[in-house]
């Protein structure tokens, strides 16, 4: 009796949590809609952006058989798409950090987790509509090479999110309490504009700059987002694939270290803000 | 601790760490965030503090529209976000309903709802209706109930012609109005609004004030509201505390925290026009000899008629026998008026802000 009673308790909690997330969606997205022009000038940004980078690959097309088997084009507008597609999921928390929102949302009693998938969510389906036509304008433009495994790019996509949100809290926690820049985040954020390998495969690092500096890259977690979702991508790898997994394993540690640190982290940082009394500071 | 009050605190402490070299007191929040406060926490290294509350002790009793008043920097917001849970305090207790706001702030938010009107949390870009039905999904309100409640509310606060429109042209009494919707979308019994009708024009202030009695009494919510406006206090609440300096120092209903800041009153007597003697001397000696009269201070002008007389008295002093010496001095009485101490003058005699002490007319 006990139990069910705990049972029930648990899915009025986790439907009360979905409407949140959904709350937020629905705000976010209309929001969004009343800036009419910024909506015409994001759609324009999606090609141009594709097209743009299209045409610097083209211009440096080369094989990128050591990693991915396929050439350069096929390589970074799968990049570009993927990184068009994960930002928002870092930069959607950070939003809402304002004085004005930050307080008022969290005197509603909801819980941490709704409180930072829903500052994603609406981004995030923003960001999966327009990953779409970044392909099609790749492949029917620019000749990019699609080989992808859809429950592959389904569990890359999953481990990729948990990465990042991961590393979206602990930016979070650690700006509530700094109300500037996050240390963390902008290290991480500098290392990897040079070793994640967005526009060019990381093992060209060793001959670039000296042998082995490419190791430093694997320690980043933005590379794996890259790779494991490349791979998934452009070298249809089977989820039985013994290859795929070893590297879906390495990356899944990555997940399973920031997602919950990060949590920890945004949740003291929610703490420590209380008690400097600065959570409403910005 | 006992469930018997709506808000309970017993000797609650709150300091707020400063960059300042000395450990000073009361409100103010002192020291910025950082990157070197960052680095203060993980080194663990111990700062200077200012204290907002010393000692904090009240209880409000359910159905109690309970005021705060002190001067800025006092502690007043302070313990507004310690009840609402966004500021943890450092001793003492704190209970909402009977819940511990340090343990359990989940439960103690579905207890109590709190307006801070520096914290709207409003989205500009969207409708007032659009606004409130995001803030019942966060309160995990039903879809179908949340939309009667949110017309409901709109209709109480006279919004529902503008409900659609958007937030941004909504005026300050408006917004301040959506902000009333809100609190009450949840249905908790507990309110708390810090400075209910800061910046906003007299009418809109009124009738603000009027909704805030109105939900008190008919929806039967404790209201908990910090103010410095003293007027709406004495004029809206049941019992109101004074806190100075991290400290309460006064708490009772208004007329008793008026009477008892002060030893005695001042009594005006206007005669009609005569000449002033050396019976009416005589008669003021009298009067000064009275048991419980401080002083009686005769108003003559330039002529030499004698208009009146302020006479300072005990406050529960019977004002038969005054009458009776002044009657018996063949006076003629034009007007008597009693003047009462306002909650204003009550609050700088107890605050020790009080520059002379005086009286004004009711």
């Amino acid at each position: 009796m006990g139990i069910r009673i705990d049972l029930r308790q648990r899915w009025i909690g986790i439907r009360v949590a979905l409407r949140q997330i959904w709350a937020f969606t629905m705000r976010d997205y209309h929001s969004w809609t009343t800036y009419r022009s910024t909506v015409y000038t994001q759609i324009i940004n999606i090609f141009i952006g594709v097209i743009s980078w299209g045409v610097n690959a083209t211009y440096v097309n080369r094989q990128v058989s050591q990693m991915y088997g396929t050439d350069y084009i096929s390589f970074l507008v799968v990049g570009v798409a993927i990184g068009n597609l994960i930002m928002p999921l870092v930069q959607g928390v950070q939003s809402e950090l304002n004085p004005w929102t930050l307080e008022t949302i969290l005197t509603t009693g909801m819980g941490t987790s709704a409180f930072v998938i829903g500052n994603v969510m609406w981004r995030y389906l923003f960001s999966v509509f327009t990953f779409i036509p970044y392909l099609i304008i790749g492949i029917y433009v620019f000749h990019v090479t699609l080989n992808a495994n859809v429950p592959s790019v389904i569990v890359a996509f999953i481990v990729s999110a948990a990465i990042l949100l991961g590393l979206a809290m602990i930016s979070t926690g650690v700006r509530i309490v700094t109300k500037s820049t996050d240390p963390i985040t902008w290290a991480i954020n500098v290392l990897q504009s040079i070793f994640a390998g967005v526009a060019f495969p990381v093992v060209y690092l060793d001959t670039i700059f000296f042998p082995g500096v490419s190791m430093i890259s694997w320690l980043l977690p933005q590379t794996w987002v890259y790779h494991l979702c490349r791979l998934s991508m452009l070298t249809n790898p089977s989820l039985s694939d013994p290859q795929f997994l070893i590297q879906l394993l390495k990356g899944s540690v990555f997940a399973f270290i920031l997602f919950p640190v990060g949590y920890k982290i945004f949740q003291w940082g929610v703490n420590r803000s209380k008690k400097e009394g600065t959570l409403g500071w910005y | 601790m006992t469930a018997e009050y709506a808000i309970e605190t017993i000797d609650l402490v709150k300091r707020y760490p400063t960059r300042g070299p000395t450990m000073g007191r009361g409100g103010g929040r002192g020291g910025g965030a950082s990157f070197g406060l960052f680095l203060d926490i993980i080194m663990r290294k111990k700062r200077p503090f200012i204290e907002a509350l010393r000692g904090v002790n009240l209880q409000i009793k359910r159905g109690e529209v309970f005021g705060l008043l002190g001067p800025n920097g006092a502690g007043k917001t302070t313990l507004i976000k310690i009840l609402c849970t966004l500021v943890l305090h450092d001793e003492g207790e704190a209970y909402v309903n009977g819940i511990d706001v340090k343990k359990d702030p989940h439960a103690v938010l579905k207890n109590l709802q709190a307006v801070l009107p520096e914290s709207r949390g409003f989205n500009w870009r969207l409708t007032g209706r659009q606004n409130l039905y995001f803030y019942a999904l966060l309160y995990g309100v039903g879809k179908k109930e949340a939309e009667e409640r949110i017309n409901s509310l709109f209709e109480f606060t006279g919004l529902q012609e503008r409900a659609d429109d958007g937030y941004q042209r909504y005026s300050t009494g408006m917004q301040r109005k959506l902000l009333l919707c809100r609190s009450l979308l949840s249905d908790a019994p507990i309110l708390l609004f810090d400075e209910p009708t800061a910046g906003l024009d007299p009418p809109s202030a009124i009738e603000f004030r009027d909704m805030l009695s109105e939900v008190a009494k008919e929806r039967d919510k404790t209201v908990f509201a910090s103010t410095h406006n003293l007027f709406e206090a004495q004029r809206m609440c049941d019992r109101i505390a004074i806190i100075d300096q991290g400290k309460i120092i006064a708490c009772d209903t208004p007329d008793n925290i008026r009477y008892k800041a002060f030893d005695e009153r001042i009594l005006g007597i206007t005669f009609h026009e005569v000449i002033f003697n050396e019976g009416h001397k005589k008669m003021l000696d009298e009067l000064e000899k009275l048991y419980g009269i401080h002083s009686a201070t005769p108003e003559i002008n330039s002529d030499g008629i004698f208009e009146g007389i302020t006479i300072r008295l005990d406050k529960d002093m019977d004002l038969s026998s005054i009458l009776e010496v002044i009657m018996k001095s063949g006076l003629k009485i034009k007007m008597i008026n009693t003047q009462e101490p306002t909650l204003e003058d009550a609050f700088m005699e107890i605050t020790g802000r009080h520059p002379e002490r005086r009286m004004r007319r009711p």
